[in-house]
C-alpha cells in the first residue's frame, strides 16, 4: 500500500483522526513549551517553579490555571514541560528497545538453528520477570531519576518486539522472492535489509505506536511510586505522587484536590489513547478484513 | 435423456444479487435464468468474478449480507420460492434437501472437531436419530465415499487426512441426509490432477446411486466436459449461453464460448495456433453499456454497444445472449478465426 | 503432544537458571556493602557488626561465580536475606503478604477473563454495529488508562466522596474479628475464611475493601482480553469451515458458540502468559494506591526505600510464579488444540 493512501485513510477514519489531533496538540504544546510556560532559566527548564512554600495543594486560580500540587508546584508548568518529558521518554525508549528487538528478532529468525534457540531462550528469561517489577529492581539499583528509568525500560522492553519481528521474518523467509534473491547470489546483508525488513516492518510499526503509550504510562507509574523522576521534576507521573495522601486525608473533601490527579492523569491517558488509536487505525487499514 | 418433459427441480428466474460496497454497487448476478432437472448435472462455467459462485450461494442464501443482497428474482424449489421463505425454514433445507461443497477442503473442515463429529452434526440436525445411530450412518457414509478404515477415520481430526480425503469427507457430510441437489463450487480446483479424476468419478457414481442432481461450478472446461449434462456459460453476472454439453463443445454460438473453446488445445483438432480472448473481464463497478462482452468481442459493433442482447433461443434447447450469433455461424462455416493469433504455438 | 510437553519441561531448568543469572547480575551491580542485606538474615549483625568483616566473612569480594554459588545455595533454601523496609527476613515478608495478593488476583482474574471473553465474542458477532463500536471505544480507553490514575480516581469518588470502598484490606472491626481466637484462618483469604467461619460481617467488609482494587486492576486487563478475543473471533468467523457449518443448516447461535468460539479462544490462551505478567505488575500499583497490604505494596515500599534484598526477593518469586504459569498455559494450549495434541 502506498504511504499516501495510508495517510489519506488515517485522516478519514474518525477515531484515528481524533488520535492524530491529540498527538498534534501534544506536539504543539511540547514545541511551544518555552512560550506557554516560560522557564526561569534554560538549565532549570524541567524544574517546576513553586508558588510559595505551602504544603497543601491549591486549586486553579489567577496565575496558576491548573492550581498547585503539594509543595506549591505549579501544575500548569509541570503539564507543559511534562509533555516534552513524555515525548522524550516515549521516543527514546521505544526507539532503542525497538532497535534492539528488531535486530535480535531478525538475526534470530534469519539464521535459525542454534542462534535462534539461544536468542529465544534469552528472550524467555527476560520475559520471566514482570516488567514493572524488573524496572523497579533496576531503578532501585541504578538509582532514581528519569534517565535510569529509561535504561530500565529499554533493558526490559525489547522482547515483545523481538518476538514479533522474528515471527514476521520467519513467515517472509520462505517466501519466493527471498529465495529468488538468494538464488541470484545477493549477499547476506542486502537480503536482510532490503527485502525482509521492508516487508516485515508494518506490524512492528503498529506495535511501536502502542508502546509509545504504554511506555509513558509505565514511566509515569514508576515516578508515581517514587522511583522515577525526582520531586519537582516536570513529569506527569511525578506530579501525581503526593496526590494520594491528600485524597485520603479527609473524607468528603476528597474532590477538593481533584486537580492534582485529574489533570496530569488525563494528560497521560490521552497521550496513551491517541497512540493506541493511531496504532489501531493503522492495523485496520493494513488488514481491512479485521475492520 | 430428455429433461424438458420433466419438471425442474430448481428453477432460477431473473436472479439478481448485488453487493453494496464502499466503492459502489457490484452487480455480481444480474438477471440469471436456469433450471436444474432431477438426476442431471448442470455445469456452470466462467472466469473468476463472473458470478457463478454467487448464484450458488444465492440458492443456499449464504450470501454475506451485508453487503450482499438478493435484489430480485425467484428461486423455485419444492414448490416454494427460496428467496421468500424464512431463515428458519431455509436452515431445514441446507444440508438436507440442498447441500453444498466448497473449493478448499484444507480449510473447510473445523480443525477442533473430529471428522465423525462433523458428519454426525449434519445427520442429527436433520434426522431424528440418536448419537449411536448417527455414528453408524457417518461410518456408512465414509465407506460410500471410498475412505478406507472408516471406523478408525471417523474419530480422526481433519489435519490427519490428506486433501483428497478431506474432500471425500466433505462429500460424505453433504450427502449424509440424502439431498436432492448437490452444489459443488470448484470442488477439485485445489486438488492434484489425479485426485481430481477420482473425486469427479466418485461424484458421478454417487449421483447415480442417490438419484440426485448436481450443480457443478467451475472454470475448467475439462471438468465440464467430464461431468455435465447441460451447461450454462456465465459472463459478467449473466448467462450468455445455455445448452447441453455436447452441443456446447461442438457448436458454441456465443463469441465468448467460442473463444473459451478455442483457447485450449484439443486432441482431435489440428491447429497452428491457439486463439486467446484479448483483454480481461471488466470491473464489476464499471460495466460497459450494452453487451457486457463488447470490450473484448471481435464481432462487437453498433447495437452491441447500446443495448444488451436478451437470452434467446437460437436452436432447440440452445439459448444464446448475442446480437450477432448468426454472423458467427457464417464465420464458422467459412472456417475462419475471429480472434487474433496470439498465445502458444502448437 | 508428549514431545511438546517434554520439550517445555526440559527447557524449564535453563530458564530458571537464566533468571537467576539475570537477577544475580543485577545484584552484582551493587557494591559489597549494599549486597550484605541479601545474605544476612539477622539485623543485629547488619547494624552492629563491622561491615568489612562481614564482607570478608560472606566472601563478597570473591570471584563472582563463587558468590553466585553461595547466593543460589541460599535461594534454594528460601533464604533471600533481610528486608530493611519490612523488618523481617525477605521470605517471611513475602509469604506473610501472599494471601492478600492471591485473594486480589483471584477475584480480579475471574471477571477479567469471563467478562473479557464474553464481550469480545459478542462484539465480534455484532461487528461494526453500534454495540461493537461502543465496546471498542470503552476497551481502547480502558487499555489506555494508567492504572494508578484510575485507582486514584476510584478512591477519590468511591471513598473520598461516598465512603463506600475504603482503602486497606479490612476495617478495624472486621480485623479484630479475624484476629480473634474463634476465627480460624483456613486459607488466609478473608472472603473465603469469612464464609467458612460463618462470619458474614467479615465477608462483607473484606469485599468492600476488595472492590476498588479489583475494578482498578481488572479494567486494563479486561480490555486487553476483550480486544484479543474480538479480533481472534473476527478472524475465525471469516474462515471457510464457518461457511461449511452454515451450509449444513446449523443455526447461527451454534455456529458462533460451537464452531467459532472454540477456535477463536485458542490464540487467547496464549496471551494468558503476558496477562499474568502484566497483572503481577499491576498488583504493585493497585496495592500501593489502595494501601492494600500485599506483596505488591511491599515491593513498592522496598523500591522506594532502596531495600535491595526486598525488591530482588519479590522479583525472584514473581518470576518463578510466572514461569510456572507459562508452563501451565503452554501445556493447556497443547491439550486444547488437537492439531498439537495429536502430533
Amino acid at each position: 500500500m502506498e504511504w499516501k493512501e495510508i495517510f489519506g485513510r488515517l485522516l478519514t477514519n474518525k477515531l484515528s483522526l481524533f488520535g492524530l489531533i491529540i498527538i498534534l496538540f501534544f506536539v504543539l504544546v511540547a514545541v511551544f513549551a518555552p512560550f506557554l510556560a516560560p522557564p526561569r532559566s534554560p538549565e532549570d527548564a524541567y524544574e517546576i517553579p513553586r508558588a510559595g512554600w505551602q504544603v497543601e495543594p491549591q486549586p486553579p486560580r489567577e496565575g496558576y490555571p491548573f492550581g498547585t500540587a503539594q509543595g506549591s508546584y505549579d501544575i500548569f508548568y509541570g503539564m507543559v514541560w511534562g509533555t516534552r518529558t513524555a515525548f522524550r521518554i516515549g521516543i527514546i525508549v521505544v526507539g532503542l528497545s525497538s532497535f534492539i528487538g528488531i535486530s535480535i528478532g531478525t538475526i534470530s529468525a534469519y539464521y535459525g538453528g542454534k542462534i535462534d534457540e539461544f536468542f529465544m531462550r534469552i528472550t524467555d528469561v527476560f520475559m520471566s520477570i514482570p516488567f514493572l517489577v524488573a524496572a523497579m529492581v533496576l531503578t532501585t539499583i541504578l538509582g532514581k531519576g528519569l534517565d535510569n528509568v529509561m535504561i530500565a525500560l529499554v533493558t526490559f522492553g525489547w522482547m515483545s518486539t523481538a518476538r514479533l519481528m522474528r515471527s514476521q521474518v520467519l513467515e517472509i523467509k520462505n517466501e519466493e522472492f527471498v529465495q529468488a534473491s538468494i538464488a541470484l547470489g545477493a549477499k547476506d546483508h542486502r537480503i536482510i535489509f532490503k527485502h525482509i525488513i521492508a516487508n516485515c516492518i508494518f506490524p512492528v510499526l503498529i506495535q511501536a505506536f502502542m508502546r509509545m503509550g504504554s511506555m509513558v504510562i509505565t514511566a509515569s507509574a514508576l515516578s508515581f511510586l517514587g522511583v522515577g523522576a525526582p520531586e519537582g521534576y516536570a513529569d506527569w507521573g511525578q506530579m501525581i505522587t503526593f496526590a494520594r495522601d491528600w485524597i485520603l486525608g479527609g473524607q468528603g473533601s476528597a474532590l477538593k484536590y481533584w486537580y492534582t490527579v485529574v489533570i496530569p492523569g488525563a494528560a497521560i491517558m490521552f497521550f496513551s489513547l491517541s497512540w493506541n488509536l493511531l496504532g489501531d487505525a493503522f492495523r485496520d487499514i493494513l488488514d481491512p478484513k479485521l475492520k | 435423456m430428455n429433461f424438458l418433459s420433466k419438471e425442474a427441480l430448481v428453477e432460477v428466474k431473473n436472479l439478481k444479487t448485488y453487493f453494496y460496497t464502499e466503492e459502489g454497487v457490484v452487480k455480481a448476478v444480474d438477471g440469471v435464468d436456469y433450471e436444474i432437472y432431477p438426476g442431471e448435472t448442470l455445469g456452470i462455467v466462467g472466469e473468476s468474478g463472473c458470478g457463478k459462485s454467487v448464484t450458488s450461494l444465492s440458492i443456499m442464501r449464504l450470501v454475506e449480507s451485508p453487503p450482499g443482497r438478493i435484489e430480485a428474482g425467484e428461486i423455485n424449489f419444492g414448490g416454494r420460492d427460496l428467496t421468500k421463505i424464512t431463515e428458519k425454514e431455509m436452515r431445514k433445507i441446507r444440508g438436507n434437501d440442498i447441500s453444498m461443497i466448497f473449493q478448499e477442503p484444507m480449510t473447510s473442515l473445523n480443525p477442533v472437531y473430529t471428522v465423525g463429529d462433523q458428519i454426525m452434526e449434519a445427520i442429527m440436525l436433520h434426522k431424528k436419530v440418536d448419537r449411536k445411530e448417527a455414528r453408524r450412518q457417518a461410518i456408512d457414509m465414509l465407506t460410500k465415499v471410498g475412505i478406507p478404515l472408516p471406523e478408525q477415520r471417523v474419530d480422526e481430526y481433519p489435519h490427519q487426512l490428506s486433501g483428497g480425503m478431506r474432500q471425500r469427507v466433505m462429500i460424505a457430510m453433504a450427502l449424509s441426509c440424502d439431498p436432492q441437489l448437490l452444489i459443488a463450487d470448484e470442488p477439485t480446483t485445489a486438488l492434484d490432477v489425479t485426485i481430481q479424476a477420482q473425486i469427479l468419478e466418485l461424484m458421478n457414481s454417487l449421483k447415480e446411486s442417490y438419484g440426485m442432481s448436481i450443480m457443478m461450478i467451475t472454470h475448467d472446461l475439462g471438468v465440464i466436459a467430464e461431468v455435465s449434462d447441460r451447461v450454462a456459460v456465465m459472463y459478467a453476472g449473466k448467462v450468455v449461453e445455455y445448452t447441453d454439453v455436447d452441443t456446447l463443445f461442438e457448436d458454441p454460438k456465443h463469441p465468448y464460448t467460442w473463444g473459451l473453446m478455442n483457447s485450449i488445445p484439443k486432441l482431435d483438432k489440428d491447429v497452428d495456433r491457439l486463439e486467446a480472448i484479448p483483454g480481461s473481464v471488466p470491473s464489476p463497478l464499471n460495466f460497459p453499456e450494452g453487451c457486457k462482452f463488447n470490450t473484448r468481442c471481435p464481432l462487437a459493433e453498433g447495437k452491441c454497444f447500446d443495448e444488451e442482447p436478451p437470452l434467446e433461443e437460437a436452436a432447440a434447447g440452445h439459448k444464446v445472449r448475442c446480437w450477432r450469433y448468426e454472423d458467427l455461424e457464417e464465420i464458422k462455416k467459412r472456417g475462419e478465426r475471429i480472434y487474433e493469433d496470439r498465445g502458444v504455438q502448437k | 503432544m508428549v514431545n511438546y510437553i517434554i520439550r517445555r519441561f526440559l527447557i524449564l531448568p535453563f530458564i530458571l537458571f537464566g533468571v537467576t543469572v539475570l537477577v544475580f547480575s543485577m545484584i552484582m551491580m551493587l557494591g559489597p556493602y549494599q549486597r550484605l542485606s541479601t545474605y544476612i538474615n539477622d539485623p543485629a549483625q547488619l547494624k552492629g557488626g563491622d561491615l568489612d568483616e562481614l564482607v570478608a566473612k560472606h566472601g563478597l569480594d570473591d570471584p563472582w561465580y563463587e558468590q553466585y554459588g553461595r547466593w543460589i545455595g541460599g535461594v534454594l533454601q528460601g533464604d533471600f536475606g533481610w528486608s530493611e523496609s519490612a523488618g523481617q527476613p525477605v521470605t517471611e515478608a513475602i509469604f506473610s503478604r501472599f494471601p492478600a495478593t492471591l485473594e486480589l488476583a483471584l477475584f480480579a482474574v475471574i471477571p477479567v477473563v469471563m467478562g473479557g471473553i464474553w464481550l469480545g465474542v459478542l462484539s465480534a458477532v455484532h461487528h461494526n454495529q453500534k454495540f461493537d463500536h461502543i465496546i471498542r471505544i470503552v476497551s481502547t480507553v480502558g487499555w489506555s488508562f494508567p492504572t494508578f490514575v484510575f485507582g486514584l480516581m476510584v478512591l477519590m469518588v468511591f471513598y473520598g466522596m461516598l465512603g463506600w470502598f475504603p482503602p486497606g484490606r479490612l476495617g478495624a472491626d472486621a480485623a479484630a474479628v479475624v484476629r480473634s481466637a474463634e476465627f480460624i484462618q483456613y486459607t488466609g483469604l478473608n472472603v473465603l475464611d469469612g464464609i467458612l467461619n460463618l462470619e458474614f460481617s467479615v465477608v462483607v467488609d473484606a469485599f468492600r475493601h476488595l472492590i476498588g482494587p479489583i475494578v482498578t486492576l481488572a479494567i486494563v486487563w479486561w480490555s486487553y482480553i476483550l480486544r484479543i478475543t474480538r479480533s481472534s473471533m473476527l478472524e475465525t468467523l471469516r474462515k471457510d469451515y464457518i461457511r461449511t457449518a452454515r451450509a449444513k443448516g446449523v443455526a447461527e447461535k451454534f455456529v458462533i458458540n460451537k464452531h467459532a468460539r472454540r477456535n477463536a479462544l485458542i490464540p487467547v490462551v496464549t496471551v494468558a502468559g503476558p496477562m499474568v505478567l502484566g497483572l503481577l505488575g499491576g498488583v504493585v500499583i493497585v496495592e500501593s494506591v489502595f494501601g492494600y497490604r500485599g506483596i505488591g505494596q511491599y515491593a513498592a515500599q522496598a523500591a522506594q526505600q532502596l531495600d535491595y534484598s526486598g525488591i530482588l526477593g519479590v522479583a525472584m518469586y514473581f518470576s518463578f510464579l510466572l514461569i510456572l504459569i507459562n508452563l501451565i498455559v503452554d501445556v493447556s494450549y497443547a491439550v486444547i488444540d488437537p492439531r498439537i495434541r495429536l502430533e
